[in-house]
């Protein structure tokens, strides 16, 4: 092979990998979409910006923490596993927390741990689980409008905010933030709406 | 070139000076450059820099009134492009240095612009630092297979925003170490382009960009025993101070590279801040030794830099500078320093004595910067002073007046001289 034609081969590679790295974090989100299972999780919400992708809202859970007896067993920035059950509500909570993947089940979420601070007197230490789905993008223009929708909704207490998120086999995909079980993209282009 | 080779055959052989050497290439590659083709260049870079920036903007308005396919499709288009742009490079412009860079260019920011499309279409939660780490990895081929410099400095660039994300900026620190290893990844081009355009402006920007990036990086590895990034730091601006004094640099432009800049100043900084107590209270309150260990990231890169320092100040070709040895004084120093206390008056020492030779080599040479360069060096020590000490306002004002008195003299009578020989 010819000079040139090596170093076309090698950069179609790099083309290559190029194209499939994005494809592939892509596939991987749509067949959580398409084949796992919704869960609800509970938030409260603030709106920052990344750099390079733009505004998003800050999605923080109410619960992530679960108290277990603190025998040296767990450490901080640990990854583990966490299988959820859905309360009377519909919502998501916690049932078991591993440090192997659960076998028997697709609907377990791979994710990290802090550890926070143990409480002297009776040794049990608190576990904050990192859920890997705290970042709600959104429309340059709709972020600020959301995060007004959202406190709103904090301070009702008739409507509640929370995540829909598909969990399939440790991987998890946030597919809406919804309040009061309406689209927060639907209220913030309803209010828009309303204000021109 | 041919007439390259044979200066260095000359100059080797003793029959031109290093700078009549330096100057004859000077004058050839210059005559080579056509100065249009530069303005190509520049302009087809600065170009493909703004579009990239551009799309990279206009995709975080994030359109969520498109589809999700729509969306996806916009994404990959700036990519393709680029790819397509580069191909054809390859098969038809591998000559043109514009075409190679610009193109470059466009696909490195196009490989950004794409993975943080589909995070945020996808709500991906990866941080920051593992978004830039994945960009300069798919980046990093191109610098060979395109021989592109432009994305050598783009890639430099972001591994340093990497190693200062995910160093600084995070709440935990992590994987900072991989910096190190993405920085080897940059050097084979770096030392192309010594080989073949030692004194072109890709060279220059390079000698800019990387020890600045060495620099800020290296802090990174700071964990429970930071006293010992002071030897590091020490030993890296000593690094960085013979390599700016080496044959290659010493005759070109001082500004031609930030070597000996960054390494003179840093070690003078250094030694200011560690002329104060405070640093030396902490050292000696012994919590090094609780926290010490062979295998930590401080002791290693302090073992490493001092070694390779070490080597480079022994095989060093030009007369040794004062400067060129500190990093060598600091550790015996830094050891007395675990159990004395008056250490400090030995830097204090050390940094009036740097000032003194300094002052002397700049009358010796009649070099005014130099000169000046020793006058602050005594300054900024006796400023230092003033902050903890309690010397009276007149005595510190009398002081002043001198040291000011003092640096008209000296520039005044050297100035006078010049006049007199000239």
């Amino acid at each position: 092979m010819g000079n040139r034609k090596m170093l076309l081969f090698f950069f179609s590679l790099v083309a290559l990998a190029q194209v499939l790295v994005p494809a592939k974090m892509i596939f991987d989100r749509e067949e959580v979409l398409e084949s796992g299972t919704a869960f609800k999780f509970r938030t409260a919400p603030i709106d920052p910006s990344d750099p390079f992708r733009g505004r998003y809202i800050t999605l923080n859970y109410l619960d992530n923490t679960q108290e277990v007896r603190d025998n040296g067993y767990w450490a901080d920035r640990e990854t583990l596993f966490v299988t959820f059950y859905k309360d009377d509500n519909g919502f998501a909570r916690i049932f078991s927390i591993s440090k192997e993947e659960p076998s028997g089940t697709k609907d377990y979420l791979k994710t990290t741990l802090s550890l926070m601070d143990p409480d002297e007197m009776d040794r049990d230490v608190t576990l904050l689980l990192n859920y890997p789905f705290q970042r709600f993008y959104m429309g340059e223009f709709k972020a600020k409008d959301a995060e007004k929708a959202y406190n709103r909704s904090l301070q009702d207490s008739s409507g509640v905010t929370y995540a829909l998120v598909m969990i399939k086999e440790g991987e998890a995909v946030l597919k809406d933030v919804l309040i009061g079980g309406i689209s927060i993209e639907e209220i913030v282009r309803e209010e828009q709406l309303n204000k021109n | 070139m041919k007439i390259l080779k044979d200066i260095d055959e000359l100059r080797n052989a003793g029959v031109i000076t290093e700078e009549v050497a330096f100057k004859i290439s000077e004058y050839y590659e210059k005559k080579t450059a056509l100065p249009n083709n530069r303005l190509f260049i520049v302009f087809g870079i600065l170009g493909a820099i703004l579009v990239g920036l551009g799309i990279i903007l206009i995709i975080a308005h994030n359109w969520d009134e498109l589809s999700k396919i729509t969306k996806t499709t916009y994404a990959f288009a700036p990519l393709v492009i680029g790819q397509m742009l580069c191909g054809y490079t390859l098969i038809k412009k591998q000559d043109s240095v514009v075409w190679r860079e610009s193109t470059t260019a466009f696909l490195f920011f196009a490989v950004g612009a794409v993975l943080s499309l589909v995070s945020q279409i996808y709500n991906i939660q990866g941080n920051l630092g593992s978004f830039l780490l994945l960009w300069m990895l798919l980046c990093l081929p191109l610098i060979y297979l395109m021989r592109s410099s432009v994305a050598s400095l783009l890639y430099l660039i972001g591994i340093t925003y990497y190693a200062c994300e995910t160093g600084y900026w995070s709440e935990h620190a992590s994987e900072t170490y991989y910096y190190w290893a993405l920085l080897l990844g940059a050097l084979p081009h770096y030392y192309h382009l010594y080989r073949k355009y030692p004194r072109g402006n890709f060279m220059i920007f390079h000698n800019w960009l990387l020890p600045l990036s060495i620099v800020l990086s290296l802090g990174t590895l700071a964990d429970t025993s930071g006293e010992l990034m002071y030897i590091s730091y020490f030993s890296l601006f000593g690094l960085f101070q013979l390599l700016g004094n080496s044959r290659f640099f010493y005759v070109q432009n001082p500004l031609r590279s930030a070597y000996k800049i960054v390494g003179s100043l840093g070690t003078m900084g250094l030694l200011l801040a560690l002329s104060f107590d405070w640093f030396w209270m902490d050292l000696r309150s012994g919590d090094l030794f609780y926290s010490f260990s062979l295998g930590s990231l401080e002791f290693i890169s302090a073992v490493i830099l001092t070694g390779v320092a070490l080597v480079a100040l022994f095989y060093k070709q030009l007369e040794i500078d004062i400067l060129d040895t500190v990093f060598g004084l600091f550790i015996p120093i830094f050891m007395l320093g675990i159990i004395w206390g008056v250490v400090m008056v030995l830097i204090n020492v050390l940094v009036f004595v740097i000032g003194i030779f300094k002052i002397r080599e700049g009358v010796k040479k009649d070099h005014l910067g130099i000169v000046n360069f020793g006058l602050l060096c005594i300054t900024a020590l006796i400023l230092c002073r003033f902050f903890d000490t309690d010397l009276s306002f007149i005595l510190r004002g009398i002081l002043f007046v001198l040291i000011g008195v003092g640096f008209f003299a000296t520039n005044y009578r050297m100035l006078k001289k010049r006049k007199i020989n000239g």
